[in-house]
This record gives structure tokens, C-alpha cells and sequence, in this order.
């Protein structure tokens, strides 16, 4: 036994000693007498590999005649490492990061004004879809651009709604369309409930925290805004406010709050083949455009009602969607007249931080990215639309996500909403999170969950406030273009 | 005697159904790694009524798919890990059997102090600690030639310098190894080194083996470390390398990770397997008298 | 100071001196500037600005300081002495001479190995409430009910505090703001391995001759347990004890997985709350300000185990 083990650990040793004399290398392929742009970025998987596809198509042509080379890492938790290295005075030349990170790290003077190489480059308002254009900037600067953006959606499923067609038809809705309006879409959940003798939901026509990514944003759906960056108020008393939460409650209390509970549990996780809106235990989400791909990579069959993909391409595009036992809308609103294509827009965005060695070189990159062919094909992979006003017909066309022009359209509309642009969003969205949840949980009634949330968020806004001062710096200030809030 | 066999056999029992309650969630991320993706997560949906422990089918190539993966170098990272694995181990085990041997065997004035000082440094939490070590790191960069952000050095040459909680292990040793072992070879004439290098450490083999374990277990699993000093991803470690199997709308390719996971401690395990007896009787010396 | 002061100072320093040049090179200055940034104002983007004691006046009135206090506290008190006690109860399993020790030791050391996303990810499963592993099992065997606390109500009604809602068995665990910080701490229990083969190793230490001497004065097993095996083993337990009270206030990365502090904040712990104040809030001074205060906190706590233990640690020999 003391023998074989023994022999056990010597060759684990000659194996270690094997691998570390002759195992691969890390060998570094900068080619010589190019100016190095470190450029980090969230995407630690397949979103990943998909950009360095970008990053070496620029490092082959527009990096090489201008003598820049792009290296290129995807890393997970990119924000705090992004955080480490800015703090101590060597960040990357681009971070890709979130919509929050732009307006605390802009307030807080550590990311690069971008008007100057916006200018020479001649890139201006004139060519981007108004709210991603606008969430760029902060205090009336530009300081950062779009990698990929996303807007969110109705994705519904149109094979339960014909399975449940009398009931829907007898609820007043159109089994063949989506519903219009918050009213109607109520109705229409309710008709696609299903549920065992147990009373356990085997579907539910809608469950708010199915996945929940941006429940917090709910009141935008109901003609409500959450924060004036001019008065540096929070509107979570507002009474659409209230209204968007009285409403999420609507359903645990519909539901049972025990019966969502054990739906929530026997979910499967976002991405497996078990997530409800795949699985068809749910008949709508608030999703983005990547649903495209996931859909299809985990269970391709709901993209193949009636022919294989591969023959589907060759029909043309209006018939196309029949093909899909899901699609795609915009989420209703509370009043579908006044307040049509009501959508959150999200982005992937491209920051220089302050103290970057080479910004210049830095913005080289992210205006090839922005050029129009290089953001179709980036988003094309992503699955996502574009933030470009100019869109071809190809990318319409070609793209994997068969209702991209409904995302095109939202992306375009007036009524599409950015995330919340306050200086503490990451602190806000926390108590933003527990807010909903103390709703949905039926723990507190929406009027006192909201009025304690106000309370909360002006205490931490007020020491925002306070601790600005200390530097001589006054907010809020008189803000032209924060967040593109109304 | 009979007495006794009955004992053994309860303690055998006892110790089955332990087991078998701390290997549950191990058996479970086995299983999870044999398993397709749309296994992997509970259902309701055709027929799986609960999560089943054993895969069905069993999908081996899971293993392969992480072996041969364009995102995941696994046999790179393999190496940086290796790489920075051993030159930690190494440096804490000597440098800190040094230190003790301090702390343990030679009196002077203010070991105390500096013995509790060391202690509490265990105590401050490393958020609030980080952003100016690292700001040291690249100091040390900026103002000798020994570049330290984007290389493995800030990920082992902090071990070089010895870490409280293993001077505070080995010190607990060498304190009930007898004074007079010492003294004798002082009277002989060794010199300090040559009763640190002659005498102790070779008693002292066992309790090395267990820093070194420790040590090597500490840098195999470490995330932060990587995530924040490394700057390329030729460098990555296996612990930033399991990341890969997350995207960020697109959830986690559970049954990859898990088999990933599984491939990146099985070594450990059957180092661990095979040093235990070392590792036991290592700490048992130790005898915490101190 | 004499010359041999001198010359013992100086081999001492000798010895101690790559902890010292590492303290004084890599720790001291961290620990100093982290207890500077705790009097200012400081997002780690721009330099510091001083503001005094505004940073622990903020934290006395900020109710989230106490809400993620309680909850260490709670789970501190839930995980320690659980995890003491189950711990030594294994490694006195461990320890008899039994075929296949290697193997039950890897066992129950296992789990310390596995990587925190596993673990919490594979935790998160056995706990789900309808389908998970441990639910399964007490419904299997007939464990279905709801505690209704009447005892517990009619006790809480007299002293005029709300009764307690009933709970559904099996719980909800993790779902449920009242059992969640508990399926933590169960959990926990999981990861006794470091601590247990420190025990095994205390108890190797034990002269046989003791037990021997026992057992000739008649001694039963729970007699020897009592009067030896615990009383030669206090040190370590002692040792375990201290290094479970450092440990356990700063727990932070599993549960953070497992339930980023929620449901309603039922499993926010105070580690938790620190690292959003430092790099997602931006508010280093305020973290560092915490961190002080829980450096206070388990000094003190240190220090009483230090107090009470020449009450109950024997030290061999003395």
C-alpha cells in the first residue's frame, strides 16, 4: 500500500515537473513596434470569444496601417477589476462596463472625456438611435459609446396561446396576437394559467420575477420615471410609480404567493433547457434579443414549427416568423395610444479611464467598432440590434434572431428608457431590489414599501450630495442631457 | 472482545452514513458533469419529477468538451497554475518554518508584541486592503526593475515572505520540540542556520508537509488573486478558467463547469489521499500548547 | 540591554525577518492607510479627503450596519459551536483504528476542496424547496406538515410580542427569509474538514498511558471522554475556537453566491455589506471604517475567549 501510493506521488511529481518543463507557454503574439491597447471586458464566455473575432479584424486592418494593436482580454468581474487597477493609477485603455458604472465613475472624474476624438472622427448624434446615443453621456459630456445594446420585450408563446385559444377568446383576446395594453394583458395571462389538481401552476400566463431582470424598471410601462437628474429627486412616490408596483403585486396575489413560490423552485435556471419561457411553463417574459439564440441552441424545436432552419432561410421573411412557436412585442403599456413601444434599452458600453496610457489610440478602436458594418457583424453574433440609426438591409435580413426588426423598432422609439441614471445606481438598485421584493413577497403594500424606498434613496442621495461638496463640487446641477429621462 | 467488534461496527455505521451525507454534493457534481445540459437543473417537464442522481444518459464527452475547449486552455492553465503553485508553496513552507523557528526558539524582547501583531493581521478584512496592496505591486514595478502587474509574481512572491497563519501553525511545533535539543548543539558549536537546517527542520517534516498542503490548496482554488493581477489570458489560472462556462444573459453551462470543476480537484484529492497519514501525525506533533 | 540581549534581538529579528520585511513592505502600509481612510471620505477614484469621525457617526445610525451585525451575530451563533461540536464528534469517529480510515478522512475533508461556485451551486439544488434532494427525502418518509409554534405563540402572546406565522415542513430553506440564514448555516456544516483533521490531530497527541490509567480506576467510555479526552484536548479546541470566531465574521463568498442577502436581506451579512460599500458603492472610507469596527469586534471577542480559557484550557504539563 505505502508503495503504491508512493509510486502514486512520484508520478503525480513527474507529471507536474513534465507539464511545467514541457507544457505549453504563455507566449505573448504582440506584433513588435505596434502601441498596445489593453482593452478588458465583462464577457468571461461565448459573448467573449465572439468579440475577438472584432478585435482581431481591427488588429489585421485598421490597427495595422495605424501601427495599434488591440490586446484583447474577457475576464469575469471586470468591474472591480477595472476598479483595482484605475484606483491605482494603470487601467486599461478600454473598459467594456454597465450603464451604472458610467455615471459613478464619470461623477467621480475617473473616465476620459470622449468629444474631442468624437469630433475628429466625426462621430455625432446624427448617427445613433436617440437613447443609446444620450445614455453615453453625463453632465453633458460624452464619455463612452455602445458596444451592444439590447432592448427589452414581450416574448410570448404562440403555441400555448393556440393551445388555450378558447380561453383566451372567451377572456376578450385575440389568440393570434399579442396583447396591447396592461389590461389586456392581464387578461390574457390569466387565460394561459394552468394548473394540477393540486392547484400547483404547471403554466402560468406570466409570473413578474420570470427571470425579474428588470422588474425594478416596471413603472416605465406605466408612463412613470424613476429619477430627475436635474432636481436630483428619486420618483418612486409618484403615483405610476405606485401603480407599476400595485400591479407587480397583483400577481403573487393572484397566484398565491405559495403556488409562485413553488413554480420559482421547480424553474430551471436561465440558459438550461428547463428555464420556464423554453420549457413553455410560462407564456410570456420580459427578455432581450439574445433569447434569438438561446432559444434555439437549447431547444431548437420551438424555432422549427413547421420546417428545419435549414430550408426556413430560404423562405422570405414575413413567412419566416411562422416557423416560430414563440414571438416577439413590445411589452404592453398601461395606455398603448399615449404610450406605444414602451421599452428599457441596456448596453454593453466602451469607457477610456482616466490615466489610460494611450486614449487616443484608445477611441482608434472604439470607432472601428462604431463604423456600421463592423457594429452589424458584432451584434449579429450577439444577437442583438444595433445602436446605429443607419441599419442595412442585410443585418434585417441575415440576422439569427428572427423578430430583430421588432427590437429595431422599439430601439427607435421614443418611448425607450435607459437605466436609471442616478450617481448611486448601484446603491439604488440594491434598495430598488428590496422594494420589489418586500411587494412580491406581500410583505409590505406598494404605497409603504415605495414611501420607506423614497426615504432610503434620499438619505443615500443626500450623502451623495454631501461628500460631492466636500470636493467643491455642487449637485445636482442644471443637466442637459443625463439619461434621457423626460 | 466481543465488546469491541460491536464498537468498531457501529463506528463503521456511523461513519458510512457520514460519509455518505459528505460526499452527497461531491457525487452530485459528478453526476451533474455526466450529465446533458437540460438534465442538469430541476424540472417538472416529461417525467424528471426531481433531479435524479444518476445521469441518464451519461454523457462523457462532457469531459472532453473541457479538455478540448478554444475558450479554456485547460493544459495552460494547468501550467500557470502549477507554476505559481509551487514557487508559493516552496517560499511560504521555508520561509515561514524560518519565521516560526524565531517566534518559537530564540527569546528576545518583543516577540511577544510581534507574535500578536502577526495574529492580527489575520483579522482585517481583505476588501479594504487590496487596492493598496496592489497600488504597492505597481509601485515595486514603477520603481525597480521587477515588473509585477500582468506577471504571476504578486500571486507567490507574497508567499516568499511567509503567511501568519503558518508561522502560527509551525511555531505551535517547533514550541514542543524540547529546549534542550537546542542548547546541546549550541554547546557543540552549531551555529543558529545549521540547528534550523540540521535539527529542526527535518523533525519538523510532518507540520512542513501541512503548510505546503495548505499553501498548494490555497493557490489552486484562488480567484481574486488572478483576477485582479493578471492581465492577459495566455496567464489565467484554473480557478479564472472555470468563468468560461458563464455568459452574461446565458446563464451557466452547468454540467461543463461541474466537470471542469471536478478535473481541477482531482488532483488535490489524490494528493490529499495519499499524504493524509503525513498530514494527521503532521498536526498532531504540533501540539497546541502555545 | 547586554550584549547577549543584544545578540539574541539580532538573531531573532534574523529569523523573523522575511515576515518582518514582508509586514513592514506589504501589511503595514495597507492596514495604516485603511485606518486613515476610515476618517475620510474616499471612493478609490479620487484621493481622500478628511472628514474626522463622519464615517463611524454615518455607521452608528445606519440601520443596515445593524441589520447585517444581527445577522453575523445569528449566524455566527448558529455555525460556531455547531461546527466545534460536529467536528469533534467526527474526528473521535476518525480516529478509531478502522480499515479504510484514509478513505472516510478524504471523505469528510472533501468538501473543503470543492470550489465555491460548485459548492453553492450544488447547495442551491439540494435545498430547493419542491424538488430539491433534502425535501424529497422528508417527504419521502412522511415529514409533511406545518409548525405552528403554539407553545412558542402562547409564550410570545403573554409577553405581548406578534406570535410567530406558522411554517410549512419541509421549509422552503433558501426561499424563505426564516429558514434561509438556517440552510446556510446547515450548510456549513459541510466544511468542517480543515477543523476536524485538527482535532484528529489533537488527538493523536493524547498519551495512551492516561486512557490506560482510566481505565484500570474504572472508567467508562463517557467518563474517559469527559475526563480525559476533553480536558487534553481543550488547547486545540480553544485553537479551533479562535480561529472559528475569525473565520465565521468574515464568511462572506458562498452565502453571497448562494443568496446575494436575500430574501429581504435575511442572509446579509456584515462581510457582504462591507465589500459593496468598498467596489460596488465606492465608498472605501466607510468600508474601511467597518472593517476597523469588525477588527474590534473580534479582538474583543479574542480576547474574552483568551480570558475565560485558564478557567477551562489545560495546557499539558503545567
Amino acid at each position: 500500500m505505502k508503495l503504491v501510493s508512493r509510486l502514486i506521488l512520484a508520478i503525480m511529481l513527474i507529471l507536474a515537473a513534465g507539464i511545467l518543463i514541457l507544457g505549453p507557454k504563455p507566449d505573448e503574439n504582440v506584433p513588435p513596434g505596434r502601441i498596445v491597447v489593453d482593452y478588458w471586458e465583462k464577457w468571461s464566455g461565448i459573448e467573449g470569444a465572439q468579440m475577438q473575432q472584432i478585435v482581431d479584424w481591427f488588429n489585421e486592418t485598421v490597427g495595422r496601417e495605424k501601427n495599434i494593436f488591440v490586446r484583447y482580454l474577457a475576464i469575469a468581474q471586470v468591474d472591480r477589476k477595472t476598479l483595482t487597477a484605475t484606483a491605482a493609477g494603470v487601467p486599461p485603455d478600454i473598459a467594456g462596463l454597465w450603464q451604472r458604472d458610467l455615471v459613478s465613475m464619470a461623477s467621480r472624474n475617473a473616465l476620459t472625456p470622449l468629444d474631442e476624438f468624437a469630433r475628429e472622427h466625426g462621430i455625432d448624434q446624427s448617427a445613433y438611435k436617440p437613447v443609446f446615443w444620450k445614455m453615453c453621456s453625463h453632465d453633458g459630456r460624452l464619455y463612452s459609446l455602445v458596444s451592444t445594446p439590447a432592448t427589452m420585450a414581450l416574448h410570448f408563446n404562440r403555441r400555448a396561446m393556440l393551445q388555450s385559444a378558447d380561453q383566451l377568446r372567451a377572456a376578450g383576446v385575440d389568440p393570434f396576437q399579442a396583447p396591447r395594453s396592461i389590461a389586456e394583458f392581464d387578461r390574457w395571462a390569466e387565460a394561459l394559467d394552468l394548473r394540477d389538481e393540486r392547484g400547483n401552476i404547471r403554466r402560468a400566463g406570466y409570473v413578474p420575477m420570470e427571470p425579474g431582470w428588470y422588474i425594478s424598471l416596471t413603472p416605465y410601462w406605466f408612463g412613470g420615471r424613476l429619477w430627475d437628474p436635474a432636481r436630483g429627486e428619486f420618483y418612486f412616490t409618484d403615483p405610476r410609480t405606485i401603480q407599476a408596483f400595485e400591479w407587480i403585486q397583483s400577481y403573487p396575489r393572484r397566484l398565491g404567493k405559495a403556488a409562485l413560490a413553488d413554480f420559482s423552485s421547480a424553474a430551471g435556471g436561465f440558459g438550461t433547457p428547463n428555464s420556464p419561457f423554453i420549457a413553455g411553463t410560462v407564456g410570456g417574459v420580459l427578455q432581450g434579443p439574445w433569447m434569438g439564440n438561446y432559444t434555439f441552441n437549447l431547444r431548437p424545436a420551438m424555432s422549427e414549427w413547421v420546417v428545419p432552419k435549414s430550408i426556413e432561410l430560404f423562405l422570405p421573411r414575413a413567412a419566416r416568423q411562422f416557423n416560430y412557436e414563440w414571438a416577439v412585442e413590445a411589452f404592453p403599456s398601461v395606455d398603448p395610444v399615449s404610450l406605444p413601444d414602451v421599452t428599457f434599452a441596456d448596453a454593453d458600453l466602451l469607457m477610456i479611464p482616466q490615466g489610460a496610457r494611450h486614449p487616443r489610440q484608445a477611441f482608434e478602436f472604439i470607432a472601428f467598432l462604431q463604423r456600421q458594418d463592423v457594429m452589424e457583424r458584432l451584434n449579429s453574433l450577439h444577437c442583438k440590434p444595433s445602436p446605429l440609426s443607419r441599419v442595412s438591409d442585410d443585418f434585417i435580413r441575415r440576422h439569427p434572431n428572427p423578430y430583430i426588426a421588432v427590437h429595431e423598432r422599439l430601439a427607435r422609439s421614443s418611448n425607450a428608457w435607459p437605466q436609471i441614471a442616478s450617481p448611486i445606481q448601484a446603491e439604488i438598485g440594491a434598495e430598488l431590489e428590496l422594494a420589489v421584493q418586500q411587494v412580491y413577497l406581500l410583505e409590505k403594500t406598494p404605497a409603504q414599501a415605495l414611501a420607506e424606498l423614497t426615504d432610503r434613496a434620499r438619505g443615500k442621495y443626500q450623502r451623495f450630495v454631501e461628500r460631492q461638496s466636500l470636493r467643491g463640487r455642487m449637485a445636482p446641477r442644471a443637466v442637459t442631457a443625463v439619461g434621457g429621462q423626460p | 472482545m466481543k465488546d469491541r467488534r460491536l464498537n468498531l461496527l457501529l463506528v463503521h455505521l456511523a461513519l458510512l452514513l457520514i460519509s455518505a451525507g459528505f460526499a452527497l454534493p461531491f457525487l452530485w457534481m459528478v453526476s451533474t458533469s455526466l450529465k446533458p445540459l437540460d438534465a442538469v437543473a430541476p424540472t417538472t417537464l416529461e417525467g424528471h419529477s426531481s433531479l435524479s442522481l444518476i445521469p441518464d444518459p451519461v454523457v462523457w464527452t462532457n469531459y472532453l468538451d473541457v479538455i478540448h475547449n478554444r475558450r479554456m486552455d485547460f493544459p495552460l492553465y494547468t501550467r500557470n497554475t502549477l507554476l505559481i503553485a509551487v514557487l508559493a508553496v516552496i517560499g511560504n513552507t521555508l520561509t515561514s518554518a524560518l519565521c516560526a523557528y524565531g517566534f518559537a526558539k530564540i527569546r528576545f524582547k518583543g516577540r511577544g508584541l510581534l507574535f500578536a501583531v502577526m495574529l492580527a493581521t489575520m483579522m482585517i478584512p481583505f476588501p479594504v486592503v487590496m487596492v493598496s496592496i496592489f497600488s504597492i505591486f505597481r509601485w515595486i514595478g514603477d520603481h525597480t526593475p521587477l515588473q509585477m502587474l500582468g506577471t504571476f509574481r504578486p500571486l507567490w512572491l507574497p508567499a516568499w515572505f511567509g503567511s501568519a497563519f503558518s508561522i502560527f501553525l509551525l511555531r505551535q511545533f517547533f514550541l514542543t520540540l524540547p529546549d534542550e535539543l537546542c542548547e546541546a548543539a549550541r554547546i557543540d558549536g552549531c551555529s543558529e542556520a545549521g540547528i534550523f537546517f540540521r535539527i529542526m527542520l527535518p523533525l519538523a517534516r510532518p507540520a512542513l508537509a501541512v503548510v505546503a498542503l495548505f499553501t498548494f490548496m490555497g493557490v489552486w482554488n484562488d480567484f481574486l488573486g488572478p483576477l485582479v493581477y493578471l492581465q492577459r489570458p495566455e496567464q489565467f489560472t484554473l480557478a479564472l478558467g472555470l468563468h468560461t462556462f458563464q455568459s452574461q444573459h446565458g446563464g451557466t453551462q452547468w454540467n461543463l463547469l461541474m466537470a471542469a470543476s471536478v478535473l481541477v480537484i482531482l488532483p488535490v484529492i489524490v494528493l490529499f489521499f495519499l499524504t493524509q497519514r503525513t498530514f494527521i501525525q503532521g498536526i498532531a506533533t504540533t501540539g497546541m500548547k502555545g | 540591554m547586554t550584549s547577549r540581549d543584544r545578540a539574541q534581538l539580532m538573531k531573532g529579528l534574523a529569523f523573523t525577518s522575511p515576515w518582518l520585511i514582508g509586514f513592514l513592505g506589504l501589511t503595514i502600509i495597507p492596514c495604516a492607510l485603511s485606518l486613515y481612510y476610515s476618517f475620510c471620505d474616499y471612493s478609490v477614484l479620487e484621493p481622500p479627503v478628511w472628514i474626522g469621525l463622519e464615517n463611524y457617526r454615518e455607521l452608528l445610525i445606519d440601520p443596515e450596519f445593524y441589520r447585517t451585525l444581527r445577522n453575523t451575530a445569528y449566524y455566527a451563533l448558529l455555525t460556531i459551536p455547531a461546527g466545534l461540536m460536529v467536528s469533534l464528534g467526527l474526528a473521535l469517529l476518525l480516529n478509531a483504528p478502522i480499515k479504510g480510515q484514509a478513505i472516510y478522512r478524504t471523505v469528510i475533508f472533501l468538501p473543503s476542496l470543492v470550489p465555491a461556485v460548485a459548492t453553492a451551486m450544488v447547495w442551491m439544488w439540494l435545498f430547493n424547496a419542491r424538488l430539491g434532494l433534502i425535501n424529497t427525502a422528508l417527504r419521502t418518509i412522511g415529514l409533511e406538515t406545518e409548525l405552528r409554534f403554539t407553545l412558542v405563540n402562547r409564550i410570545l402572546e403573554a409577553l405581548n410580542i406578534a406570535p410567530l406565522r406558522p411554517l410549512p415542513f419541509p421549509p422552503a430553506w433558501l426561499s424563505d427569509p426564516r429558514t434561509a440564514m438556517l440552510a446556510l448555516a446547515l450548510m456549513s456544516l459541510w466544511g468542517v474538514g480543515h477543523t476536524v483533521v485538527i482535532y484528529l490531530a489533537g488527538l493523536q497527541d493524547i498519551p495512551r498511558d492516561l486512557y490506560e490509567a482510566a481505565e484500570i480506576d474504572g472508567a467508562g467510555p463517557v467518563r474517559r471522554l469527559f475526563n480525559v479526552t476533553l480536558p487534553m484536548l481543550s488547547p486545540v479546541i480553544f485553537f479551533n475556537l479562535v480561529m472559528a470566531i475569525i473565520g465565521t465574521l468574515q464568511v462572506f463568498a458562498i452565502p453571497f453566491i448562494m443568496t446575494g442577502g436575500g430574501p429581504l436581506r435575511a442572509t446579509y451579512l456584515y462581510t457582504q455589506y462591507l465589500y459593496e460599500k468598498a467596489f460596488m458603492y465606492q465608498q472605501m472610507g466607510y468600508a474601511s471604517a467597518m472593517a476597523w469596527i469588525q477588527l474590534l469586534i473580534i479582538l474583543a471577542l479574542t480576547g474574552i475567549a483568551f480570558g475565560t480559557s485558564r478557567r477551562w484550557v489545560h495546557y499539558q504539563g503545567r
